[in-house]
């Protein structure tokens, strides 16, 4: 279990880490979720031993980490670059840390020969050790980084955007690979990524991170479906946030609402919302067909740009007429209320 | 620029009458020969015939004060059997291994200081440009500054009498082999520092971080890391160094008082006194030396492949 008691670190005036407590249970699988400037890659460095936080202090299993040197603190990093040896063949990274490592070195050259093959037939590389790092396509350096961090058994591995170098078909092999691996090896993963859905797909819990404080810590379909605020709503890129004045006939009260895109339903203008629905009216303006799903953009009278999402596979897509207005309609209940409308755009 | 070539027609006009290719302009044709004539004839002119005629020169009949051109063996037999001239060959090449061996060691260190350890790109730029300051006065003044610095009331033996390190004067260091190589270490160390510094910067630091995580200590990290990645650079310092160290003459003629001849120095005085077949078979052996340690260079390091 790895625990977060308080930290802080600023850099000059700016804060990048907000007395920011946060624990990790055994062999989670944990997203940090964050936009750029959010701390979470700060965070990641100083779990990691990099960076030295201004206050507060990190557990592993009760044992505190915080004065320990990177390399004895049994957590391996993955960067975000790969951050491999150019020099070096595929093997010679991989055993890189066995061979090299200060503490308890592996001399025996068949022993490191079975720990790094154990390892490359674990990412599925098995057949590469011989290759040269320019030879290998991302996907590749991704697995070799990863084989290299884990083949010394670190108790913790952190992620840095781990798949944002990938083409996305790459990214959703790499997503199957990573958890095969987790599954495998049932050490605590921390993976730190900006994207809404990887965070929401990889991981067993989301942390959800902005301005070096945590918003939310929740299983995915909590923080999917019960974002703690409309920041995090924001994050998710999902929900349509309105103030209550602009929704049709509203009682004039302070709150921004939001409601997921494909809660929304579209009907003819004039359509008379009833009780268990809010409804408000805008202006079809253009729409997105990506498959499974086509995306309808409305615009109010405001100029914001409303986002209504359907699934075609349970609805045909409505023939809509541009520049006409339609009312757009959801169950009240489905929508959530925050309290501070300044933030809304 | 072409028209489009498929014969489309636009309502009922038919644009088939444009499809012939235009022809490419001579610029076009001729442009990459264009470009590369002044650099080749430049090379032709002032490199390879020179030295193609140094060669054959290099067998012509020496007379007392002229040579003339008919073809004997006799300056190259001459070279090969004096001592004199061998002894020469043999100092041009220990002064430039031991001259290589102190640039790097010197070189080497203050390099890692300015590309690793120095973190701020405008401070790394202010400190290499000053490593060139010396530079800034003539070659002659830097060498000449030596001699009251080595002399025995020089500065250097003043200071560490009055330190009482020593009690007598140290009378090696002017005009012996060794105010020789302090003389050159000191002109060339730079050209080491510079292809080192620029290497050391191009190292991701997250290479250094991921060595440090997987449990390496500095010294590894050194060995296995960063020394292997900077070897081009020390390549290119190396050929930088050697070609000036094998050419050189003025450093030696200025501060070994005679005493330390280099093959630089035989050339000069053989020009000097009309000798030109000869001083041709010492050019010819001082450029296939240089070009035996610049192959050796590369052969120890694949620059086409690292640069």
């Amino acid at each position: 279990m790895l625990e977060i008691r308080g930290v802080r670190k600023s850099y000059g005036a700016k804060r990048a880490l907000d007395d920011l407590s946060l624990s990790v249970r055994p062999s989670e699988y944990l997203s940090l979720l964050g936009p750029s400037g959010s701390g979470k890659s700060t965070l990641l460095r100083i779990i990691a031993g990099f960076e030295r936080a201004d206050a507060g202090d990190i557990y592993l299993d009760g044992k505190p980490l915080t004065a320990k040197p990177a390399h004895e603190r049994g957590v391996g990093f993955v960067s975000q670059g790969f951050a491999l040896f150019p020099h070096l063949t595929v093997f010679d990274n991989v055993a890189f840390g066995l061979r090299f490592r200060q503490r308890n070195p592996v001399g025996a050259p068949a022993e490191v020969k079975r720990r790094v093959g154990e390892m490359l037939e674990l990412v599925g590389l098995g057949e590469l050790g011989g290759r040269q790092i320019a030879q290998l396509s991302g996907g590749q350096k991704q697995r070799v980084a990863l084989a290299r961090t884990l083949v010394v058994d670190p108790q913790i591995c952190l992620l840095d955007e781990p798949l944002g170098a990938l083409d996305a078909n790459l990214r959703r092999r790499m997503t199957i690979e990573l958890r095969r691996i987790h599954q495998r090896l049932g050490i605590i993963f921390i993976h730190v990524t900006g994207n809404e859905m990887e965070a929401l797909a990889m991981g067993e819990r989301v942390v959800v991170l902005d301005q070096g404080r945590v918003l939310q810590t929740d299983v995915p379909d909590t923080v999917y479906n019960r974002p703690a605020s409309l920041q995090v709503a924001r994050f998710l890129n999902r929900y349509n946030s309105f103030e209550h004045r602009e929704l049709d006939g509203a009682p004039a009260a302070e709150g921004v609402c939001c409601i997921r895109r494909d809660l929304i339903t579209v009907n003819e203008a004039g359509y008379r919302a009833a009780a268990p629905e809010t409804a408000i009216t805008a202006t079809f303006v253009a729409s997105e067909y990506s498959g499974s799903i086509i995306v309808y953009f409305f615009s109010l009278p405001s100029g914001k740009v409303v986002e209504v999402e359907y699934h075609l596979s349970h609805k045909r897509p409505e023939p809509l007429r541009e520049g006409s207005s339609y009312a757009l309609v959801w169950r009240t209940a489905q929508a959530m209320v925050f309290g501070s409308p300044k933030i809304a755009a | 620029m072409r028209a489009p070539s498929d014969g489309t027609t636009l309502g009922s006009v038919s644009v088939t009458s444009a499809t012939v290719p235009a022809r490419p302009r001579w610029t076009e044709r001729y442009g990459t020969w264009l470009l590369l004539a002044p650099g080749t004839l430049w090379m032709l002119l002032f490199l390879a015939v020179p030295m193609l005629m140094m060669v054959y020169v290099s067998f012509w009949t020496q007379k007392t004060f002229s040579i003339e051109p008919r073809l004997t063996l006799q300056s190259w037999i001459n070279f090969f059997s004096s001592s004199t001239y061998v002894g020469a060959l043999v100092t041009t090449v220990e002064i430039w291994a031991i001259v290589l061996f102190f640039t790097f060691i010197l070189g080497y260190p203050t390099a890692l200081y300015i590309g690793l350890f120095i973190r701020n790109k405008t401070t790394q730029t202010i400190v290499l440009v000053l490593c060139v300051v010396p530079f800034w006065t003539s070659f002659l003044i830097r060498v000449l500054a030596w001699r009251p610095m080595l002399g025995k009331e020089g500065a250097v033996n003043l200071l560490l009498l009055k330190l009482g390190l020593i009690s007598h004067p140290i009378d090696v260091l002017l005009f012996t082999k060794v105010s020789v190589i302090i003389g050159m270490v000191q002109i060339y160390v730079v050209f080491m520092v510079g292809p080192v510094a620029v290497m050391l910067g191009r190292i991701d630091r997250s290479l250094i971080e991921a060595a440090r995580d997987l449990g390496a200590g500095s010294w590894r990290i050194f060995r296995t890391i960063i020394f292997p990645l900077t070897l081009p650079g020390v390549a290119v310092g190396a050929i930088f160094v050697s070609v000036m160290v094998l050419g050189e003459f003025a450093t030696s003629a200025a501060l070994s008082g005679q005493k330390v001849n280099l093959l630089g120095n035989i050339i000069v005085t053989e020009v000097g006194s009309l000798k030109w077949a000869f001083a041709a078979v010492a050019g010819v052996v001082l450029t296939a030396v240089m070009g035996i340690v610049i192959a050796g260079l590369l052969r120890a390091v694949n620059l086409r492949e690292e640069l």
